[in-house]
């Protein structure tokens, strides 16, 4: 594994803003670093919604909220002296997507942790930097942790985690 | 056929005809749905009874979107819930989730599990405006709960005489929650009134399956919690609260210190750590009760894990009887 190959795991929450905010901070002027911002989508659980229509407007909304905040990530990256050509974005689309065709790489769903140590496998990322917000335990018993789980699972790689 | 009376004249000549009321193929005014209204739902008839009553602490809150009601061809009793997409904060201890009930969920797992005894039957139709209508059987016989309230004996001898009937009983209801699981599927409401006793023969069949929530890393936590604290439920014949155990008729050691880690993780006056006061509680079986107290440090991930920890416990029950 390449360590200078960053793959930074976000959703368009604060605790993703902090994470990519740290690693700008870190590899500020320095050069060498290749870093992938990734998310993977979750669309919103179709059973919430009474038709088609609705599920899709909302997964819309989701989408275009995640796109935003990945633009955002990507300029706070470049902002801080990185080359525009060395961040790269990658968004892994859910394998029954609202919004986002099949593609040959897509997410069931079953566990985001697993999705994102496989890409993180796949693309040779030495490092992988994940942000934690604080959970109580019977929110990470009841509900699980994406980072909680990213921790556990990793092999091969550093984890970033940052709170 | 044109209205009600028309339907319940050829189906049911008896019915008064003052009480017709109409006949309804869009479902949508669920309120406005009362005794006397004929629901069409492809091409079968149903008379409404009444609205369903959820029962608890001796109150009877009506649910105006389940409809009790006889379909007139067969003359079965027959549950029909009507959409009622309802958003709700649910409490969890000191934890809020927001719930959502989806007709569309219950359709799929009554399709998934038709034919399966662990689970309450029927099948959905959309009505003339599009609304998932689901038709359930009734299930005939009580509430886990209510049984085991009602039983007699002192909880030494409910413990080793009947205990592991009940949680071999108990298991298999765990395993009809795991095919769930296995299916991509939860019960999404796991709680004493939703687990009932079938009349005859004795199985424990799961109800009412519409509650979903959004999902994070852990989709099936929340059964797994819930079938923790109905295995409290069980073995202790009760709750054991902070309430209770200090009382004169409490049937356990009253006298012993408990911790906050004796509570479970989100009802914090619920005791998990049952054996300080049932002390011929097995080790094995308390140590199943203590992953849901909020002094654990794991929980169980599946189904599976739980019931490969439960499964010796009941055994040890059985041979501990014996010896006894």
């Amino acid at each position: 594994m390449d360590a200078k190959k960053i793959l930074i795991a976000v959703d368009a929450s604060e605790n993703a803003a902090r994470a990519v905010g740290y690693v700008a901070d870190l590899l500020a002027g320095s050069s060498g670093f290749a870093v992938t911002i990734l998310y993977i989508e979750r669309p919103p659980n179709r059973d919430l919604f009474a038709d088609e229509a609705s599920w899709i407007e909302a997964g819309q909304a989701q989408e275009l909220r995640i796109r935003t905040f990945l633009q955002q990530a990507k300029t706070t990256l470049t902002g801080r002296g990185l080359a525009p050509q060395s961040v790269t974005i990658a968004y892994v689309p859910h394998c029954q997507s609202p919004v986002n065709d099949a593609a040959a790489e897509c997410s069931l769903g079953t566990s985001i942790a697993r999705d994102i140590l496989q890409f993180q496998q796949r693309g040779d990322f030495g490092t992988l930097v994940i942000g934690r917000r604080g959970v109580s335990r019977a929110e990470e018993f009841l509900f699980g942790s994406v980072t909680t789980k990213v921790t556990h699972l990793a092999k091969d790689c550093t984890v970033w985690v940052v709170q | 056929m044109s209205n009600a009376y028309e339907i319940l004249s050829r189906y049911d000549p008896e019915f008064p005809r003052k009480r017709a009321g109409r006949l309804l193929t869009d479902t949508t005014e669920f309120m406005n749905i009362q005794y006397g209204d004929v629901i069409e739902l492809d091409g079968t008839y149903f008379l409404v009874l009444r609205d369903e009553k959820e029962r608890s602490f001796g109150v009877e809150d009506p649910k105006y979107w389940v409809k009790r009601c006889r379909e007139l061809h067969t003359g079965e009793r027959k549950i029909l819930k009507l959409v009622f997409y309802e958003k709700f904060p649910v409490s969890l201890g000191s934890m809020e989730i927001e719930c959502f009930r989806s007709p569309r969920k219950e359709a799929r797992i009554l399709d998934l599990v038709r034919g399966d005894g662990r689970f309450m039957q029927g099948y959905s139709r959309d009505d003339a405006a599009g609304n998932n209508v689901r038709v359930l059987d009734v299930v005939q016989g009580e509430l886990l709960s209510l049984a085991i309230d009602r039983l007699e004996a002192d909880h030494k001898t409910y413990f080793f005489e009947l205990l592991p009937d009940i949680l071999d009983k108990f298991a298999e209801a765990c395993r009809a929650i795991g095919f769930l699981h296995r299916h991509g599927e939860n019960h999404g409401d796991i709680r004493r009134d939703h687990l009932w006793i079938e009349q005859g023969t004795g199985n424990y069949v799961w109800i009412d399956f519409d509650y979903t929530y959004e999902f994070r890393e852990s989709p099936f936590g929340l059964d797994i919690f819930g079938l923790g604290n109905l295995l409290l439920f069980l073995v202790g014949k009760k709750f054991c609260t902070t309430f209770n155990i200090p009382r004169p008729g409490f049937d356990g050691l009253a006298d012993v210190p408990l911790e906050p880690g004796d509570f479970t993780l989100l009802f914090r006056n619920r005791l998990a750590n049952l054996r300080k006061v049932y002390p011929y509680v097995p080790r094995t079986l308390n140590n199943v009760l203590m992953h849901f107290s909020s002094a654990s440090e794991v929980f169980y991930p599946s189904v599976d894990e739980l019931l490969e920890e439960l499964l010796p416990c009941i055994d040890e029950i059985r041979r501990r009887r014996i010896n006894t």
